[in-house]
């Protein structure tokens, strides 16, 4: 059950300095595309500026032909800027060095089609001169990760969008890159296959990896990321956090369990007192469609029903999680896919809670009361069980690859 | 070196996986064995073998010419149009790594096609030979399956000058000529001189200084072989002419032949025993010319002695070594061109320039006349046009240029049981690859350094 009221609350978010190291600075960044002549044709990028800083899931969301690929495309430096510059890690996006920390899945597959799943790892391997072992270990965990594992003979161009999708993320991953650039990394792709990338965005940022997410699917931008610019006609029309961006401050929810409607009736009285009837709503929460999808395919993948398609990923990398043994501290990030409060991981069975708090309730409804102090946090920052407990529930959900 | 590698070892696979290796090896071995079927030739093994050796050898090159243009500008072009290059390029890989990478691979293809045809051939040639009569066997041995040095006569061209020259002032002494008329007057004495030169009389006889010296090691017990080719200045009722060879180092007795019967405009070769060549490595050539003809022995072509330098089969190997320098600048031009056009585009860019590369005959007959307007050679006159102005110096430059391939004839030289020597290997990689792959490849790859490979959308 959720109450939403409108209230006098003042938002009182304070953009703090992000001391983070800056890894991409775009300023006064404009595309033109020009036709045979020389001739304008298109202003793609419209002198536009924003910055990237490490650990960051940062969202480039618009329509289609917003300038949204011509923005990664330029930031990886396969389009020339007609003004502006940018800097990626510090140097021009062509610099080799520069390449070596960047991982880019781009908005197709673009990949050799003559190539099976296994080739393509090695190709990609070498161009970062990786040895044999390390290109080895990192394919057979990538394939395992992208739930590619039993397809790794099959040749590329004989894959399904979500397969080519799939081994495309891989690819992007494969030298445990500083900074990955995504460009619609789900389409394509299945609900689970949707969520499995969503997981590993979240749990690259927690190891520190920064994050260029380039979509127009409002609810992967929502999912995922930290901050966001939206993009129409080449230009940045707005640009911040998510929070920022989508609190609404004169108003304010509370969701509890059912609650008798004695309790209910005296909750509203207090209500009543400060505002006005008909701005009171009261409703009871559903879940999400994608919720609810990944709980059928649970309960069938529990009943062993055989696909011929990909399978679920297994877990993130090992290499990826940056502990050799698995246990890395980046991957409490699956704690918050686990946890009830989580947002992204939806709550499929909440347990009741005991109580109302009344007090903080009273709180919450006072005029004056101080608002909640503004932070900016990952929606993986929440309560921490244990590591085992959450990557158990994981496995649970996307079916765990032995 | 890895990611350069790693690059070829693709070009590699898509070679096979697209099946190109594959079609173009049964089209290479089919025309190494399908030819000997259709070809005619004179009847006589030696005049198979030649034949054969330049059918296939022309089909080789021809063959994979053409495969690896298309494989060239389809291997760039294609990764640009199919967006492929986007997820290479983003990767710390140069884009002249890139750009490297693929040619090597173009090239190490074409060394392996190359040497699986070369092969195929040369086993074909050993085959062939071995089901020959003992004699023929020896005939081939000594004219077309061998590697055969080359002496000619010492350049007569600054004497000839220096002759026509001293003419020149005489008359000059005698007739005071107009300075107007001067280098007509020239040409023409020069002519004469020349013709004396070459002209030999009816029961006169010529004389030819030939030094052996540098080759003379690896000619004890071998055979020499003087050949011949001359012009008649009437026709005779057989076709033929008579001509008696003599050989030797004086004061030593010469070898003399028997009275040959010769056809004019054509090659022969008499062959001498070595062992009349004097100890200083020179020897002395004689003809006779008992016939009521005049007879022309060309300055350039007339006589040479050709002696035996080597084996075939290495001569066979760096015959092919020099086809090999065509491919990798086929490859480089196909790659120059996909840097900057579109697949069908750089096919045909490049298809064109092979055209030109080709047809620079007709290049060479304006350059060499002056004029596009045509030149009368008997009154010596020639046409003149403002376009020569500009267009005579750049035929003249595409000339050159088009020359530094095109001064060698490995297919040529093999079939005539010539000696492909290291040194003509040498230079033809350094004019070939080191010099026109070279510029092609600098170009190719600054223009691919420049240009923005996201622009294309994928064709997938």
């Amino acid at each position: 059950m959720a109450i939403l009221a409108e209230t006098a609350l003042s938002n009182t978010v304070a953009a703090q300095p992000d001391k983070r190291e800056t890894i991409v600075a775009v300023r006064g960044l404009t595309k033109i595309f020009k036709d045979f002549w020389g001739r304008p044709k298109a202003r793609a990028v419209d002198d536009v500026d924003f910055e990237v800083r490490r650990g960051e899931v940062f969202g480039l969301l618009g329509p289609n032909g917003s300038g949204k690929s011509t923005t990664v495309k330029l930031l990886l430096g396969l389009l020339h800027p007609t003004k502006g510059h940018i800097e990626v890690f510090g140097r021009s996006p062509r610099h080799v060095a520069t390449k070596a920390r960047i991982g880019y899945l781009p908005e197709e597959s673009y990949l050799y089609r003559y190539l099976n799943s296994r080739e393509t790892l090695d190709f990609f391997g070498n161009l970062f001169e990786l040895s044999r072992s390390d290109r080895n270990n990192r394919a057979e965990q990538l394939l395992e990760m992208v739930g590619l594992n039993q397809a790794r003979l099959r040749a590329v161009g004989e894959f399904s969008k979500g397969m080519q999708r799939r081994i495309g993320l891989a690819q992007a991953l494969i030298n445990d890159p500083d900074l990955v650039i995504l460009d619609e990394p789900t389409s394509g792709l299945d609900p689970i296959g949707c969520r499995e990338v969503k997981d590993l965005i979240v749990a690259l940022a927690r190891r520190g990896k920064t994050v260029i997410l380039s979509s127009h699917l409002l609810a992967d931008v929502e999912d995922v990321c930290d901050r966001v610019v939206i993009y129409y006609g080449g230009k940045i029309q707005a640009m911040g956090t998510l929070r920022e961006l989508l609190a609404t401050p004169d108003a304010i929810r509370i969701t509890t369990p059912a609650l008798p409607r004695a309790t209910l009736e005296r909750v509203m009285e207090i209500i009543r007192q400060d505002v006005a009837q008909d701005k009171v709503h009261i409703d009871t929460p559903t879940q999400n469609l994608e919720s609810y999808f990944l709980e059928v395919v649970r309960k069938a993948r529990t009943a062993a029903a055989d696909t011929s398609g990909a399978t679920s990923g297994a877990r993130v990398a090992k290499y990826l999680r940056g502990d050799p043994e698995g246990e890395a501290a980046s991957d409490r990030i699956l704690e918050r896919l686990a946890a009830p409060a989580a947002s992204a991981a939806p709550d499929l069975n909440p347990a009741p809670a005991e109580t109302v708090d009344q007090a903080k309730l009273a709180a919450l409804t006072q005029p004056a009361a101080p608002a909640p102090e503004a932070a900016v946090e990952k929606p993986g920052q929440a309560a921490e069980p244990s590591f085992d407990e959450a990557n158990d529930k994981l496995s649970g959900l996307l079916g765990k690859k032995s | 070196m890895q990611k350069i590698l790693a690059i070829a070892l693709l070009t590699w696979k898509a070679a096979f996986r697209f099946r190109l290796f594959l079609v173009v090896a049964v089209l290479l071995l089919g025309a190494v064995v399908g030819l000997p079927l259709l070809i005619k030739d004179d009847g006589t093994a030696r005049g198979f073998t030649q034949i054969l050796l330049t059918y296939t050898l022309s089909a080789i090159t021809a063959l994979l010419g053409m495969s690896t243009l298309w494989l060239a500008c389809g291997t760039l072009a294609r990764d640009i149009e199919d967006c492929q290059i986007q997820v290479v390029a983003v990767k710390p890989i140069a884009r002249w790594q890139i750009w490297i990478g693929k040619w090597l691979g173009l090239v190490s293809l074409n060394a392996a096609l190359l040497a699986l045809s070369g092969l195929s051939v040369f086993a074909l040639l050993q085959y062939r030979a071995t089901r020959l009569p003992e004699a023929q066997q020896q005939i081939l041995r000594n004219e077309v399956l061998v590697a055969r040095g080359s002496a000619r006569e010492a350049n007569l061209d600054v004497e000839i000058a220096r002759e026509a020259d001293r003419l020149l002032r005489e008359r000059l002494e005698k007739n005071p000529t107009s300075q107007a008329d001067l280098p007509e007057v020239r040409r023409q004495i020069l002519e004469q001189v020349k013709a004396e030169y070459q002209l030999v009389q009816p029961g006169y006889i010529r004389q030819w200084d030939i030094d052996l010296s540098s080759g003379r090691k690896s000619l004890s017990g071998q055979p020499l072989f003087i050949r011949i080719k001359f012009n008649a200045a009437d026709k005779s009722s057989s076709g033929t002419f008579t001509l008696m060879v003599q050989a030797g180092a004086p004061p030593l007795a010469p070898w003399r032949s028997e009275a040959l019967s010769l056809a004019p405009d054509t090659f022969h070769e008499v062959e001498v025993p070595s062992s009349f060549i004097g100890a200083d490595g020179k020897l002395s050539i004689a003809i006779l010319n008992p016939n009521d003809t005049a007879l022309l022995f060309p300055l350039d072509e007339g006589l040479e002695v050709l002696y035996r330098e080597g084996s075939f089969g290495l001569n066979f190997a760096r015959g092919l070594g020099i086809i090999f320098c065509w491919m990798a600048l086929l490859a480089t031009i196909g790659l120059a061109s996909a840097s900057f056009l579109s697949f069908p585009v750089a096919a045909f860019f490049s298809l064109g320039l092979l055209v030109i590369t080709l047809s620079s005959g007709t290049i060479a007959s304006a350059v060499n006349d002056g004029t596009l307007m045509g030149f009368n050679s008997e009154t010596g006159s020639k046409g003149s046009s403002v376009f020569d102005l500009v267009v005579i110096p750049v035929f003249r430059s595409i000339l050159t240029i088009v020359n530094l391939a095109k001064d060698f004839s490995p297919v040529d030289a093999l079939s005539g049981g010539r000696s492909i020597t290291w040194g003509m290997l040498g230079r033809a990689a350094a004019q070939i690859i080191g010099v026109l792959a070279g510029l092609f490849g600098v170009f190719g790859i600054w223009i691919f350094n420049r240009r923005e490979l996201a622009t294309a959308q994928g064709t997938q």
